[in-house]
């Protein structure tokens, strides 16, 4: 119920672009260009639905999407062709969907990895070999004139007729993959994937699979592009290599920048006014293309989020939207997780190197539940690095570590993360845009929305934040971020806690707050290990500490006593060497 | 050259947050000012404010010139020569096109600040054709000051030269460094490691909780003062 | 049979090729080194300056001056130098705080915009520009001398010059550079208004013998991107080794098997060399670099 109430705003946009496309095709008084129009229209609307899970949903900028709608629409081809009207020719849209998500699924398990500039040239050299293989494989696809004849859509036995039965074929499945995109992207599962795209380290801190969400957007996105040129190939009856080109690349890429990268109803306006556009501007003739690439070159610069964004923001500003209801206090009765058996993390002989320097050198140490552990040391003596070493966040040289069952240096940081181990960055990576209870309850994304914001209510209120809960992220000082990105960390439950420079920004009141917050929860049974400058504050609830000095552990005591050994102050004033 | 740089009511966020508020000190030509601070203190930031890599709010004098609204490239050719964090030599550089990129003017004036950061740090002239990513930590050290000092800046900005130096070279390297100012050179030295800061320092700067926690010469100062103000609570 | 009385005029050929291959290679990585960013109009801008020397050769035989080639490549090069500047203030200046994938968007819009124009007002059908210096044997030893003369003078600058150093100064730590005083945004523009020069001059050359089309600017694009992911991303060498490499292998394979299949395993082995060398054939500079 919640979620569908959460929908009500894409879908809202998404009835009113039915509403026009259908206002269209019925203006024209159902003039057969006119539902050619429309249906072609839908497949664009389809195309961009699937660019936007890939560019808009992973942030992956692939350039092979053009052609892999060009293999769906050869694929459809090819099967209704050899089906010839038989039972078969069902299976042409099937067909057309999973040749393309095959291919990305190969390739996807190897590209996706690679950095943006060269994830771009390999999804290009991949459109090239297909966009290749479409001009010169003649025995199959026909070569420079493609394939024609191609009947139409034949499902379960029943003939689509192009006209209106392929119009409403085609805008059905518009609609049903926009609900499908929007129920997946709505509450918090949409915060969860915003957050892996573009915090992709805090995302994976906090137990997502950052690489897995990736992967499934790049295939089902690759999916969407066959099953768009499949019924391309069934409503235009021919394929030609023109299909596969960059073009329809760089179409598709207009699409969703002009209409918005992430929203629904951003893709389908885009892709409207794509096939409608040169329509209106006629006159334009053979140059309406180049009317495409300023359009996409002015929206990049001038409204980088799109033109559904804008229209919100225009709506917003006539009617403004009603304040959110503030959160309602966590129901009392939810179960606190039992904390038996509850993991320690226990690391060996821990060495790590970067460009011949030993950031981490030798470090053993244990830290269990209840345990409050500081590690202190001057600038660059690896503290951070150990923090990265214990989360998986990088891989140590040499050494062991172990968090329950759990062998971490050979684990990934989202691993780490749901075996119970959660950890805050020296940045706070949070969504602007969010509610701080919503950002918060991200953490708790393996739940339901509405168990998620109560275990988020119950961080908030630990930290003394709750008071905020309602506003947005982005209205808080920095320095409170920090804190809201602790009670992140803390909604995904965990068993042990690593917070790097917890107090840096905070005034001296929060930092009273914070460490009280810390204390309490330690008494409570988290353990914590916590890489802080502020000697003052760890005093306040670290029983245990450490001190590093160009990686090696110089000094290991209980905190009032490190704060006095000899070597410690040596480490921070330096020996008069 | 010979200009203070005068820093008054310097406060600088990061991502927003403040870590430093209301900064305020001057360093008079040839005195060495150490800016000491545990590890987040903000020495970095207020480095790098001074220089307008990130932002910061107050008023920042280079003598009598403003220069608190100017790009980092504009303070720099205003007289503010800068020593990073790191190093930061440009690796792929020669040791002599290092210093040459940094200095202005004509072929021939360029040369004469080459000649002269060579009579400066003898062990640089010796490499002059190596690229800098061949060079020993301490050579490297060495080439990022005498890169900064190529312009012939009234002002140095130096942030934690020693870290990562093995003693006998970061004693080398600050005894060069009183050379420096002995010249007329403001310095402005951030330093973790207080004792060896301290041994040049005309002045110390005490960071701790986000602002000044104390300030005076530093002949009146012990690393153990210093220590207590930073460790012991 | 064949193959062996046809190997000193196909390695001519291929060094023709690579020669111009190389400039626009070498034009890409400057723009990249400078700017930290892909400018994926690169392409068209080779395009448009075959465009160029196709209708400045025209205008040029209309007004009754018996001229080579070579006359027109000056006025190329300018023309491609401010064509490379209005990318950079359309397609990088404005964006050049938001993530890379933004610069990427923007110059491909760039591209199609070039390739649309060139197509509306140039037309679709293949032209040939004027020959360097006289048809035949001629021409493939002009493109290598032109591009020798040119890309020694690129070396010059880039080791000789105060601009050289501070352009590779830049392009190796540009906070630091700017730190040092040297002036980011109009080396920037520079290396935006060289790489544009470079792709013009580039597209006049292989303009004759390959002739001009409105839609091959993408092509001369991939092979640029190609050509400085194998010599290693950034390094100014390895782009203008790249580029030679390409042309061997597409001008060798295309004569032993098919043009066709030298394109396909040229694209197979880019795949290959981004999963499995990602820092390029020639090594090191990923780490030199840190």
């Amino acid at each position: 119920m919640n979620r569908l109430r959460e929908m009500a705003t894409p879908s809202g946009a998404l009835l009113s672009v039915f509403l026009v496309i259908a206002g269209i095709a019925l203006a024209s008084g159902g003039d057969s260009y006119a539902i050619r129009l429309a249906t072609l229209a839908g497949i664009q609307a389809l195309l961009a639905l699937g660019y936007q899970m890939v560019f808009g949903h992973a942030g992956a900028l692939s350039l092979a999407q053009g052609a892999l709608f060009g293999l769906g629409a050869y694929v459809a081809a090819l099967v209704a062709l050899s089906a010839g009207g038989g039972a078969w020719a069902t299976l042409s849209l099937p067909a057309a969907m999973i040749a393309p998500a095959l291919l990305a699924a190969v390739v996807g398990a190897v590209v996706l990895r690679l950095e943006t500039h060269y994830f771009a040239l390999a999804t290009l050299a991949l459109a090239q070999l297909i966009h290749l293989g479409a001009v010169n494989w003649e025995s199959v696809s026909g070569g420079a004139n493609g394939l024609s004849g191609i009947p139409t859509l034949s499902l379960i036995g029943a003939d689509v007729a192009r006209g209106w039965p392929m119009l409403l074929v085609t805008w059905g499945l518009v609609v049903l993959i926009a609900l499908d995109t929007a129920w997946r992207r709505a509450g918090l599962r949409g915060a969860a994937q915003d957050l892996a795209r573009d915090h992709p380290l805090a995302a994976s801190s906090i137990g997502l699979d950052v690489a897995r969400l990736r992967y499934v957007e790049f295939v089902a996105g690759a999916a969407l592009a066959g099953l768009a040129g499949g019924l391309q190939a069934h409503v235009v009856g021919v394929v030609s290599p023109d299909g596969a080109d960059i073009a329809v690349m760089i179409g598709c890429l207009t699409a969703v920048v002009v209409g918005g990268r992430t929203r629904v109803s951003g893709a389908i306006l885009g892709a409207i006014l794509l096939v409608h556009l040169p329509e209106w501007f006629r006159w334009l003739e053979n140059r309406q293309l180049i009317a495409y690439g300023l359009a996409t070159l002015l929206m990049v610069v001038l409204a980088p989020e799109g033109l559904v964004s804008l229209i919100d923001r225009a709506l917003r500003w006539i009617w403004p939207r009603r304040r959110a209801p503030a959160p309602r206090p966590a129901t009392q009765s939810a179960a606190r997780r039992a904390r038996i058996g509850a993991p320690a993390v226990q690391a060996w002989h821990l060495s790590k190197s970067y460009g011949g320097v030993r950031a981490v050198d030798d470090v053993s140490l244990r830290f269990a539940p209840r345990d409050t552990l500081a590690v202190i040391g001057p600038n660059g003596s690896g503290k951070t690095t150990l923090l990265n070493l214990l989360t998986a966040v990088a891989r140590p040289d040499s050494g062991t570590v172990t968090l329950g069952g759990l062998s971490v240096e050979r684990a990934s940081a989202d691993a780490v993360a749901r075996a119970g181990l959660a950890r805050s960055f020296q940045t706070a990576d949070l969504p602007g845009a969010l509610t701080i209870l919503d950002a918060v309850a991200v953490g708790a994304h393996r739940q339901p929305d509405e168990a998620a914001r109560d275990v988020a209510w119950r961080a908030l209120r630990r930290l003394g934040l709750d008071a905020v809960a309602a506003t947005p992220v982005g209205a808080l000082p920095a320095g409170q971020r920090r804190l809201v990105e602790i009670a992140r960390a803390l909604a995904t439950q965990p068993w042990l806690l690593a917070l790097d420079e917890p107090a840096a920004g905070l005034s001296p009141a929060e930092r009273a707050t914070l460490a009280d917050a810390l204390a309490r929860l330690a008494a409570d049974g988290l353990g914590i290990i916590v890489v802080e400058h502020d000697l003052d504050f760890l005093a306040r609830f670290c029983a245990r500490g450490i001190c590093l000095d160009r990686g090696r552990v110089i000094a290991a005591a209980p905190f009032a006593a490190l704060r006095r050994d000899p070597a410690v102050l040596a480490a921070y004033v330096g020996d008069r060497a | 050259m010979r200009a203070a740089l005068h820093i008054e009511a310097l406060t600088v966020g990061h991502g927003g947050a403040p870590v430093l508020r209301d900064v305020s000190l001057t360093v008079e030509p040839g005195h060495v000012m150490a800016l000491l601070g545990a590890n987040g203190a903000g020495k970095t930031s207020l480095l790098r404010a001074v220089m307008g890599l990130v932002r910061g709010d107050g008023r920042i004098h280079l003598g009598d010139r403003e220069i608190g609204g100017l790009s980092p490239e504009r303070r720099a050719r205003a007289g503010l020569g800068y020593v990073p964090e790191g190093r930061r030599v440009f690796a792929g550089l020669t040791v002599r096109e290092n210093i040459e990129v940094a200095a202005a003017g004509g072929a021939a004036s360029r040369g004469r600040r080459i000649e002269e950061m060579f009579a400066l740090f003898p062990a640089l002239a010796e490499k002059s054709a190596e690229r800098a990513w061949r060079l020993s930590g301490g050579q490297q050290q060495m080439l990022a000051i005498a890169r900064a000092l190529a312009m012939r800046p009234p002002v140095l900005l130096l942030d934690e030269p020693s870290l990562g130096l093995a003693p006998i070279i970061a004693r080398e390297v600050f005894g060069r460094l009183r050379a420096i100012a002995d010249d007329g050179v403001a310095v402005l030295l951030a330093e973790q490691n207080a004792a060896r800061a301290l041994m040049i320092a005309d002045e110390a700067l005490v960071l701790a909780r986000g602002g000044v926690a104390h300030r005076g010469p530093a002949a009146g100062l012990t690393p153990e003062a210093v220590a207590d103000l930073l460790v012991a609570g | 049979m064949m193959a062996t009385v046809d190997t000193p005029h196909l390695l001519l050929s291929a060094l023709a090729l690579g020669a111009a291959y190389a400039l626009v290679a070498v034009g890409f990585v400057l723009t990249l080194n400078a700017a930290g960013a892909v400018n994926f109009a690169h392409g068209d801008s080779v395009m448009l300056g075959g465009v160029a020397a196709v209708l400045l050769g025209v205008a040029a035989q209309a007004a009754g001056w018996r001229v080579p080639g070579v006359v027109l490549l000056p006025l190329v090069i300018l023309l491609g130098a401010a064509l490379g500047l209005a990318i950079g203030a359309a397609g990088f200046l404005p964006l050049k705080d938001r993530p890379p994938s933004a610069v990427f968007v923007a110059t491909i819009a760039i591209a199609s915009i070039f390739e649309q124009s060139a197509t509306a007002f140039f037309g679709p059908a293949p032209r040939s520009a004027p020959p360097v210096w006289r048809e035949g044997t001629a021409q493939p030893l002009a493109m290598i001398a032109v591009a020798a003369l040119v890309l020694g003078a690129v070396y010059v600058v880039l080791e000789r010059t105060q601009l050289g150093r501070r352009f590779r100064a830049l392009a190796q730590d540009r906070e630091m550079a700017r730190a040092l005083g040297i002036p980011a945004t109009p080396l920037i523009a520079a290396a935006f208004a060289a790489g544009g020069g470079l792709a013009g001059l580039a597209g006049a050359l292989l303009g004759h013998q390959f002739f001009v089309v409105a839609n091959q600017g993408p092509g001369y694009m991939l092979k640029a991107y190609i050509a400085v992911v194998i010599g290693g991303w950034g390094s100014v060498p390895g782009a203008l080794a790249g580029a030679l490499l390409i042309a061997l292998f597409e001008t060798f394979v295309a004569a032993s098997l098919s043009a066709v299949w030298a394109q396909a395993l040229l694209f197979i082995a880019v795949l290959l060399v981004l999963l499995l060398r990602p820092q390029g054939l020639f090594g090191e500079p990923a780490g030199r670099r840190a």
